[in-house]
C-alpha cells in the first residue's frame, strides 16, 4: 500500500541509504556507520564498486560540460543524491555562471544536505520528490522558479533508474518528463546494467541493496536504450559510461566492467 | 570541496631547467592517485595541478632554512583538490620518494634527509586536512539528517492538523461538521461545573432550499449554502456553528443562564439568514426555521437534546416556517401519544379493536325512532374506550381513514340489516363519510356491494358528509353522490351552519337532510336570546322549501326539544333523546 498523501516520508537513518553509500564510494564522509557497513559489503561483493561509482560520476561531469558547450543553461537533475564533489551546478556555473540547476531527490537527508550546500546560490534549488511522480516534479513551484520549460533543459537522470521497478514503468516516466521539454532539450541518463558481471556478483549486490532504502533493478543495454525513445542520441550513443566522450584514451580500459551504461539524447 | 574547478589550475611558475622531467613526473603522480577517490577534473587538469605542486615540492626541498610549513600546506592542498583518501596519500609518498629526484634530475648534499622531512610534513598536513574534512562532512550530514527529521516531524504535525481539520470540517462551507459538533456537545456534558450549568441548541434548516437546488442547480445551491454559512458564523458570534449536512446547521450555545440567551442567538441567526445572498449574479433571499432547546445539562443527554431540537424544528416548519419554535415538553408528550396511537391503529383495525355505538335520531313530532348515527369507538387495550375525536384526525393524517371508514360502513350495514330483520320499525343507520372516502373512486361500487350483500333496503342507509366535502368535491364526488342517491341511499349534510352554509349546492345536489350543528341548538338554552332561534327557524323553513328534512344535533334538554318542535324542526339527536349506545340496546328500543 502506498503511503497516504497526507503522511510525509519519515526519516530512518538506521537504515543504509543508497545516496550516502554512493557518497562513500566516491570517497566522501557524508555517511553514517550503517551506510559504510553496507557499502563495505558491496565492495566485498564487487571490489571495483568505488571505481565504478567514480566512472559514473565522471560521466556526469563530462555530460554537463558537453551540455553547457551545447548551449544548455538549465539543468533538472533527478536523483541528485548527496551533493558530494563535482555537482552539476559547480560544473555548469564554473563555465556558464547564469546556469540554473534544480536538484531532485527522494531522500530527505540528501535534500536537506543539498540545501545546506546550496545556501546562498540563487540559481540552484533542491526539492524532495520521487522520480516516479514526474508531474509533481514538473509542477513544483521551486522548480518552475528556476526552470523555464519553454527553453531547452538538460534532464539528468544519472544512476537513478536502476532503483525504479519495471512495474513503475520507467519508459513512461521518462516519456512524461520528455513531454514537458522544449525542442533543443537533452536527456543525460545512465543506469546499472545487468551486463559484464557474474551472476554471483549480481546476487550479492542485490542482497546488499535489499537491506537499504532502495532495491536494484538492472537493465540491459537495449532496455536502457529504450529510455531514450523520442530523443536523438548524440555520439557515441548508449555505451559503457567510460566510453562516452572520454577525457583521455586510457580512461576506457576495461570499460565493459564498469556496470553503468548511459548516453545523451537530444530532443527535436 | 572545490567550488571552482579553475582553482585546480595552479599557476605553474616558470621553472627553467626542469625540462620534460616535470611533466613526466606529474603524469606518473596523476596516474598513481587516479581512482583513489573521485576527482572532479579531467586528467589534463589533474596533471597541470600536480605540476604546480611538484614545483612547490622542489622549492621546499631547497629552501633555506628548511620550513615545515611548506610541506603541511602541500599536504593540505592535496586534500583540498579531493585527492583525499588513505590510498591517495600512500601513493603520493611512494611516487614522490621514488621518482621526484630522478625524474627532475635533482641533486644536492642532504637531499635524502630533506626529502624524508618534507614527506613527513606533507603526510602530517595531509592527515590533518583529511581529518578536518572528514569531521566537517560528518557534522554536515548529521545536521542535514537532523534538519530533515525536524522537517519531516513538522510536516507530519502539519498534515495531522490538516487531516484533523478535514475530518472535523465540512469541505464546502469550512464550518465544523457533525463530528466536531458531536464532540463539542459531548464535552459540554463531560465538563465539570456542577448541576447548575445549562446549554442551548439551535437546529437551523433553510426553508425551500430544495427549490433553489431544483430550479437554479446544485452549483447555485452550494454557493447559497456557503453564503448562508458565512452569515450564520457572523450572526452566531462566538457560538459554535456546524453544518450537519444538506441545508441543516446547528448552533451550540454553551453556559446559558436562561432561555432568552438562546432566543437572542436564534433571532440573530434568522436575521442573518434573511439577508440577501448573491448567487450567480442574482440576489436570493431565503428564510430558515429553527428548533430551539434550552435546558439544564443535568438530567439530559446529548442525544436527547438533539432529538428534541429536531422535533422542535419540525414544529417551526409546520407552523409556517421562517420562525423559531421552542421545545415544549408537554406538547412533545402529547405528540408522542398521538404518534403511538397513530402507529398502533392499523394493527388495531386488524385485531378488531374498533366497534360502533349508535345514537338515536328521534322524530320531534311523535317521538318515534327514525334512525341511529353510527359512532366509532376504539377499545384500546391500555387506554380504554377512545372516542373518535382522539383518533379520527390521526387516521385522516395517515390515510387509514379510508380503510377504517370502509369497516365502519360495512359494520353499520350489517347492523342495519339485523334491525330490519328484527322489526318493521327498524331505524335507518347514518354513517359519517370522511372527505377521502367521498373522493375515493370505488365508493358507489362499495355501497352497492354492501347493500346487495346484506340485502339492505337503500333507504335504511344514510351517508353523512360535511359541507367541506361538498364544497371542495370534484365533479367525480358529486357524480358518486348522485349515483348513491339514485340507488335510494339517504344523503345528509352534517354540521350544517358551521361551514360555508352555501345554499347553491342544496339546489343541485341529491341531499335529503340537513343536520344542524349543535352550537345553534345550544343557543336555545338561554332564555330571551332569540337570535339562534330565528336562525334555526329560517334554516328549517328554507330546508322545507327545498324539500329537505332537518335534524338538530346536540339537544340536551326538554326545553330545547320543545322550542325545536315549535320551530318545525323534523328530528333531533342528543343526550335528551339518548346517548350513543351499543347495538343490543337499540334492539330493546324496537
Amino acid at each position: 500500500m502506498r503511503r497516504p498523501d497526507w503522511a510525509p516520508e519519515t526519516i530512518d537513518i538506521d537504515r543504509p541509504s543508497a545516496a550516502r553509500m554512493y557518497d562513500y564510494f566516491l570517497g566522501g564522509s557524508h555517511n553514517f556507520a550503517v551506510d559504510r557497513e553496507a557499502a563495505q559489503a558491496m565492495i566485498a561483493a564487487v571490489p571495483e564498486t568505488p571505481l565504478i561509482a567514480q566512472a559514473n560520476r565522471a560521466f556526469l561531469r563530462r555530460t554537463v560540460r558537453f551540455l553547457v558547450d551545447a548551449g544548455v543553461r538549465q539543468f533538472l537533475d533527478i536523483g541528485s543524491g548527496i551533493p558530494t564533489v563535482g555537482n552539476v551546478h559547480e560544473i555548469a556555473q564554473s563555465v556558464a555562471p547564469e546556469s540554473t540547476v534544480a536538484y531532485v531527490d527522494i531522500d530527505p537527508v540528501a535534500v536537506g544536505h543539498s540545501r545546506e550546500i546550496l545556501g546562498g546560490n540563487e540559481r540552484a534549488v533542491a526539492i524532495q520528490a520521487d522520480v516516479r511522480d514526474p508531474d509533481r516534479i514538473l509542477d513544483h513551484p521551486d522548480v518552475l522558479k528556476l526552470i523555464d520549460f519553454g527553453q531547452p533543459v538538460a534532464l539528468m537522470i544519472v544512476a537513478v533508474m536502476h532503483f525504479v521497478r519495471d512495474e513503475d514503468r520507467p519508459t513512461e516516466i521518462v516519456a512524461r518528463l520528455r513531454s514537458a521539454l522544449a525542442p533543443g532539450s537533452y536527456l543525460a541518463l545512465s543506469q546499472a546494467s545487468g551486463e559484464g558481471r557474474t551472476s554471483t556478483e549480481w546476487h550479492e549486490a542485490n542482497a546488499v541493496y535489499q537491506r537499504t532504502d532502495r532495491q536494484l533493478h538492472n537493465r540491459g543495454r537495449d532496455e536502457i536504450a529504450r529510455l531514450f525513445d523520442g530523443f536523438v542520441l548524440v555520439e557515441p550513443g548508449v555505451v559503457w559510461v567510460p566510453e562516452w566522450r572520454p577525457d583521455s584514451p586510457h580512461a576506457v580500459e576495461e570499460a565493459e566492467r564498469s556496470v553503468y551504461i548511459g548516453g545523451v539524447g537530444r530532443l527535436g | 570541496m572545490i567550488r571552482d574547478p579553475d582553482a585546480m589550475r595552479y599557476p605553474v611558475a616558470a621553472a627553467p631547467g626542469h625540462g620534460p622531467g616535470l611533466a613526466i613526473f606529474a603524469r606518473a603522480w596523476a596516474k598513481a592517485v587516479t581512482g583513489t577517490s573521485y576527482l572532479p577534473v579531467t586528467p589534463a587538469q589533474l596533471e597541470e595541478y600536480l605540476e604546480g605542486l611538484t614545483l612547490r615540492l622542489v622549492e621546499a626541498l631547497y629552501e633555506e632554512p628548511f620550513s615545515l610549513r611548506r610541506g603541511y600546506q602541500i599536504g593540505s592542498d592535496l586534500v583540498a583538490a579531493h585527492i583525499a583518501s588513505a590510498e591517495g596519500l600512500g601513493r603520493t609518498i611512494e611516487v614522490i620518494d621514488l621518482r621526484l629526484l630522478r625524474d627532475l634530475g635533482l641533486s644536492g648534499d642532504d637531499l635524502r634527509d630533506r626529502m624524508a622531512r618534507l614527506l613527513g610534513t606533507v603526510a602530517i598536513g595531509y592527515a590533518r586536512a583529511l581529518r578536518d574534512r572528514t569531521l566537517d562532512e560528518q557534522e554536515s550530514i548529521r545536521r542535514a539528517a537532523m534538519m530533515a527529521r525536524e522537517q519531516a516531524e513538522h510536516a507530519l504535525r502539519e498534515s495531522e492538523a490538516r487531516f484533523r481539520h478535514q475530518a472535523t470540517h465540512d469541505p464546502l462551507t469550512n464550518l465544523p461538521n457533525r463530528a466536531l459538533f458531536t464532540e463539542r456537545l459531548a464535552a459540554v456534558f463531560e465538563r465539570d461545573g456542577g448541576s447548575e450549568r445549562r446549554l442551548g441548541v439551535c437546529f437551523v434548516d433553510l426553508d425551500g432550499f430544495k427549490m433553489v437546488n431544483d430550479t437554479l442547480g446544485h452549483h447555485a445551491g452550494d454557493v447559497l449554502l456557503t453564503s448562508i454559512a458565512d452569515k450564520l458564523r457572523r450572526g452566531a458570534g462566538d457560538h459554535l456553528v456546524a453544518r450537519m449536512g444538506g441545508d441543516e446547521f446547528v448552533i451550540l450555545v454553551e453556559d446559558t443562564t436562561c432561555t432568552d440567551d438562546v432566543l437572542k442567538v436564534a433571532d440573530a441567526a434568522l436575521a442573518a439568514v434573511s439577508e440577501p445572498s448573491t448567487v450567480d449574479g442574482q440576489e436570493l433571499r431565503v428564510s430558515a426555521s429553527i428548533g430551539i432547546v434550552e435546558r439544564p445539562v443535568a438530567g439530559t443527554t446529548p442525544s436527547e437534546v438533539m432529538r428534541a431540537a429536531d422535533i422542535t424544528l419540525h414544529w417551526a416548519k409546520s407552523s409556517g416556517k421562517s420562525r423559531w419554535a421552542l421545545f415544549d415538553p408537554e406538547r412533545n408528550e402529547r405528540e408522542l401519544t398521538r404518534y403511538a396511537l397513530s402507529s398502533a391503529m392499523p394493527a388495531a383495525l386488524e385485531r378488531g379493536e374498533f366497534c360502533l355505538d349508535y345514537q338515536p335520531l328521534v322524530s320531534l313530532a311523535d317521538g318515534r325512532l327514525l334512525g341511529v348515527e353510527a359512532l366509532v369507538r376504539w377499545r384500546h387495550p391500555q387506554l380504554g374506550v377512545l372516542r373518535p375525536d382522539k383518533f379520527i384526525g390521526l387516521a385522516e393524517e395517515t390515510g387509514l381513514i379510508v380503510r377504517l371508514g370502509g369497516w365502519v360502513l360495512a359494520e353499520a350495514c350489517r347492523q342495519a340489516r339485523h334491525w330490519v330483520g328484527l322489526s318493521p320499525k327498524a331505524p335507518f343507520v347514518s354513517v359519517n363519510l370522511a372527505v377521502r372516502q367521498v373522493r375515493a373512486p370505488g365508493l358507489v361500487k362499495e355501497v352497492t356491494r354492501l347493500l346487495r350483500e346484506h340485502d339492505l333496503p337503500p333507504g335504511r342507509l344514510q351517508l353523512e358528509i360535511t359541507e367541506s366535502a361538498m364544497m371542495h368535491g370534484a365533479d367525480e364526488s358529486v357524480d358518486s353522490l348522485r349515483s348513491l342517491a339514485d340507488l335510494g341511499v339517504r344523503i345528509a349534510i352534517d354540521d350544517f351552519g358551521t361551514g360555508y352554509s352555501n345554499l347553491s349546492y342544496l339546489r343541485t345536489l341529491p341531499v335529503c337532510e340537513l343536520k344542524v350543528a349543535g352550537s345553534f341548538v345550544e343557543g336555545l338554552r338561554a332564555p330571551g336570546s332569540l337570535t339562534d332561534e330565528r336562525i334555526l327557524a329560517t334554516l328549517v323553513s328554507l330546508a322545507h322549501t327545498l324539500d329537505l328534512t332537518v335534524t338538530a344535533e346536540g339537544v340536551e334538554t326538554a326545553a330545547q326539544a320543545d322550542r325545536l318542535r315549535a320551530i318545525g324542526c323534523d328530528a333531533a339527536q342528543g343526550w335528551h333523546f339518548g346517548l350513543p349506545m351499543p347495538p343490543s340496546h337499540v334492539d330493546s328500543l324496537l
